[in-house]
């Protein structure tokens, strides 16, 4: 059964070799492996391409794997006959005459038809894409850095230095290159600046002075010249107390985050206040974290007439200490001036007052309250009229000296006769007859007995009339009769930011009850409970409220300044 | 023999774990660490955020070394395979890393620029995994037995083929022949900007369009150019078979390639943003 396979090969010199071998039967794979028993070497073949079956009565060949033609013909499976010419790839089959034995004879040669087809294959296999990954890679990296690097690295430095002719191409460049520098150094801004410090436009050398270096206080400082250290650091001891000392502005101050950069967050006054004594031992305030949860009784800021320079910080309590009293020298009555009845008025009829008749917000700002003064509040009901049928004259208010003297010209100028239009003189003063010429003598007679008129009116004013003492406490003194000084507290709680402004929709007893106070030594100052009626701590609730340290607080308030906030914007006023 | 083992199954998804690890460990951190009180929500520039950031802008150098590793045939820290898993998987957990690095802040900056980018190149890396995993198959299934080469080879042979089969045919069959010939050539070996010629634009197949028109012809033919024509037409079809099969092929080697051009570019434009980031942040600190 064996076959006879002739290859036919070309030699150099263009002669056919014909190299013959036989091969063993019946079936032959034609294909690339180098099992197959007509072994074709070349990728266009495949591993299995054909099957040749030899029989009795004649071979058949059938594809595998691969096409096949016969005679031109792409067919699956033919009988081979002598003549036959079998394509396989680049390959040529011919069937030839076979010699007595064998039961058939093939010659393989390469097909003369195979083009050089290796040259489209090597274009296509090799071909590379014009742009190079590489390439773009280094584009992309050197074109950021140049953009985002060192564009706004340079815009730093760059300004005039020499001056550039006006008008000139190198002017224009001059002008326009630290613009377009200065938009691309805008995208190393993190965030928005805040608010206040807007004003520094593209400038981020105003507070980032020195490169690679955190911004230091003294590019705050600067501008902030006026503000106040929290508390003096040389006050502060401790881990705690010497970390606050060493905090850089910037490390509460943060900016870069949006319109605001002043923390609010109460857990950094917690900090320290949770046991403020560890931080600053001079401390007065009592530990506090959270207004509902631990805020302390309020301290009211109370002055002593009698001393000038002195402030008592009383706690409140319940029931409030003996030493909860204003000692302003004064003496008032709340109840009886808002008795629901009314009280008298110079008309001799009722009349209801209310809180507003002398409590006026401050016209700026509506934070506090306007000092009462006699003048404004009181002179309407409490005259100081001091003849009882004269009722246009009245002593001043506010001065021992200006009393006396208004009342020896007044008795003077009636004894000597010359009564003032609308004056009806008392008709018990000795007075000159007016028109009558009168000597030294007369003269100083009559000004004996007006003399002694004033003393005695200005004796009664002081003494027995309610005039004076209604409100003041008056003492003889051998130079005269002398008034106690009065002092008024304005700011009752100067390190709260409260304003009156911002709760005008509540009604002044709704903090204030002065109801049934009868002197003036109460004091009505509303306590901590009072404001947690209204006001929670940081936490939200529902229906409150919400209020952290610095709803009522300024960290920079400072403590060397706080007394002259106790004065009144007036000079002294009286109830 | 191993069996073949995807990159994302690399000893049974060492990397994976790892990854998600480390995710789970900076999700934690996150949710644990109180920002300072001053910043009031987390920030990069708290020590979370600068570790964190330390992190990421390490992981980005290292994940950038599978460039040079790869191309380092003796290196013996650890199996190429091995490093790709570990870039595909800690690749992704970076987007987790740098969003928390960031604390999900963005704006028209640098910063958010380098964000960006990262999750731009991390995206594009999915597309190169996804590559990875489905166009060799598909691949290996449109070749067959073949192999692009002897696509070539026999799309060669039929061409000469045809052209002789045409040679005894009339004029306008011959030019048709000749000229869905040279299209084709032209088309394989075409190169456009980028590999992208064959992805976006495949070509109307010259070889389809020339089978139509000797169909057409052939009506009119008799005899023995009729069979001649139809034995041209044969081989015309064999041929467009053919060039489907190397249209096909081709478009998976660009797709497999394609991706690169988008996710090592965009890898080196984020080390230029990183570069840029970290001096922008230290210089105005």
């Amino acid at each position: 059964m064996d076959v006879l396979v002739t290859f036919v090969r070309t030699n150099p010199r263009g002669k056919a070799q014909r190299d013959q071998r036989r091969v063993a039967g019946p079936v032959l794979i034609v294909g690339r492996g180098s099992k197959s028993q007509i072994h074709l070497q070349d990728a266009r073949v495949a591993l299995n391409h054909a099957r040749i079956t030899v029989a009795e009565d004649g071979a058949t060949l059938e594809a595998i794997e691969g096409a096949i033609e016969v005679n031109g013909r792409p067919v699956d499976s033919a009988r081979l006959a002598v003549g036959d010419v079998v394509e396989i790839g680049p390959y040529l089959i011919t069937i030839e005459p076979q010699p007595t034995g064998l039961l058939l004879a093939l010659a393989v040669s390469a097909s003369e038809q195979s083009p050089p087809g290796g040259n489209i294959v090597r274009r296509v296999l090799m071909r590379t894409p014009r742009l190079s990954k590489r390439r773009l890679s280094y584009l992309a990296f050197l074109g950021i850095i140049l953009l985002c690097l060192v564009v706004p690295l340079a815009a730093g430095f760059l300004g005039g230095s020499t001056p550039a002719e006006p008008g000139s191409a190198r002017e224009m460049l001059r002008e326009i290159v630290p613009v377009v520098a200065g938009n691309f150094a805008q995208s190393w801004n993190p965030g928005p600046v805040s608010r206040g410090h807007q004003v520094f436009g593209k400038d981020c050398r105003s507070c980032h002075q020195f490169a690679f270096l955190q911004v230091r206080d003294s590019a705050c400082v600067s501008c902030h010249q006026a503000l106040k250290e929290h508390v003096p650091r040389t006050e502060l001891t401790g881990a705690r107390g010497v970390t606050f000392a060493t905090t850089r502005c910037a490390e509460c101050h943060r900016d870069h985050k949006g319109m605001q950069m002043a923390p609010r967050a109460q857990e950094l006054c917690a900090d320290c206040h949770v046991d403020v004594k560890n931080a600053a031992p001079a401390a007065q305030s009592a530990n506090v974290t959270d207004f509902v949860e631990d805020h302390p009784a309020f301290r009211v800021s109370l002055l002593d007439a009698s001393h000038p320079n002195a402030i008592r910080r009383v706690r409140q309590a319940t029931p409030a200490t003996a030493e909860m009293v204003e000692r302003s020298n004064l003496k008032f009555n709340h109840a009886l001036h808002l008795d629901p009845n009314g009280i008298r008025d110079p008309e001799e009829r009722r009349t209801v007052m209310d809180c507003a008749d002398c409590h006026q917000p401050e016209a700026r700002g509506g934070r506090l309250i306007e000092p009462v003064t006699m003048e404004k509040h009181c002179q309407r009901c409490h005259s100081l009229a001091f003849e009882p049928k004269v009722t246009t004259r009245q002593v001043p208010h506010g001065s021992e000296q200006a009393v006396m003297t208004v009342l020896r010209e007044f008795y003077a100028r009636l004894v000597l006769g010359d009564v003032p239009p609308g004056v009806v003189p008392p008709p018990d003063l000795q007075r000159m007859r007016p028109g009558a010429e009168i000597d030294y003598q007369e003269r100083q007679q009559a000004l004996r007995i007006a003399d002694e008129r004033a003393q005695r009116v200005l004796r009664e004013l002081y003494e027995t009339r309610d005039v004076c003492s209604t409100c003041h406490y008056v003492t003889r003194e051998p130079a005269g009769y002398k008034v106690a000084p009065v002092r008024v507290a304005h700011t009752w709680m100067p390190q709260a930011l409260f304003t009156h402004a911002k709760h005008a929709t509540e009604r002044c007893s709704t903090c204030h009850d002065v109801t049934r106070s009868k002197k003036a030594t109460d004091v009505a100052m509303p306590t901590v409970e009072k404001c947690r009626e209204c006001h929670v701590g940081a936490r939200a609730v529902i229906g409150k409220v919400t209020s952290d340290c610095a709803t009522c607080h300024k960290f920079h308030a400072g403590s060397e300044n706080w007394h002259a906030a106790l004065q009144p914007a007036t000079k002294k006023g009286k109830k | 023999m191993q069996q073949h083992q995807s990159i994302l199954g690399y000893k049974g998804g060492r990397y994976l774990r790892v990854a998600l690890l480390f995710c789970v460990a900076a999700i934690a951190a996150y949710a644990w660490h109180e920002p300072p009180t001053v910043y009031l929500k987390p920030y990069g520039g708290t020590w979370l955020g600068y570790t964190l950031g330390g992190i990421g802008a390490a992981m980005i150098l290292w994940l950038m070394l599978l460039g040079v590793r790869k191309r380092r045939y003796r290196n013996a820290v650890g199996s190429l395979q091995g490093w790709t898993s570990a870039h595909v998987y800690l690749g992704t957990s970076l987007i987790v890393i740098v969003s928390l690095h960031c604390a999900f802040e963005f704006g028209w900056n640098i910063h958010t620029l380098a964000y960006a980018l990262t999750v731009a190149v991390v995206v594009s890396g999915f597309f190169g995994v996804y590559a990875y995993l489905h166009y060799p198959e598909l691949m290996t299934k449109n070749a067959g037995n073949e192999t692009l080469e002897t696509l070539l080879m026999k799309v060669a042979d039929l061409d000469h083929k045809c052209r002789r089969i045409a040679l005894d045919l009339p004029d306008d069959i011959n030019a048709i022949v000749g000229s869905a010939s040279r299209a084709v050539a032209r088309e394989m070996t075409q190169t456009g900007s980028l590999t992208l010629r064959p992805v976006l634009k495949p070509a109307a197949c010259p070889t389809l369009a020339a089978c139509n028109a000797l169909k057409t012809i052939g009506r009119t033919l008799t005899g023995e150019q009729a069979k001649l024509n139809e034995h041209l037409l044969t081989e015309m079809t064999r041929k467009r078979g053919l060039t489907d099969r190397i249209r096909s092929d081709l478009r998976f080697r660009a797709l497999l390639q394609l991706w690169l051009y988008f996710h090592v570019p965009l890898a080196f434009a984020l080390l230029a943003a990183l570069i840029a980031h970290v001096v922008a942040v230290f210089y105005y600190w």
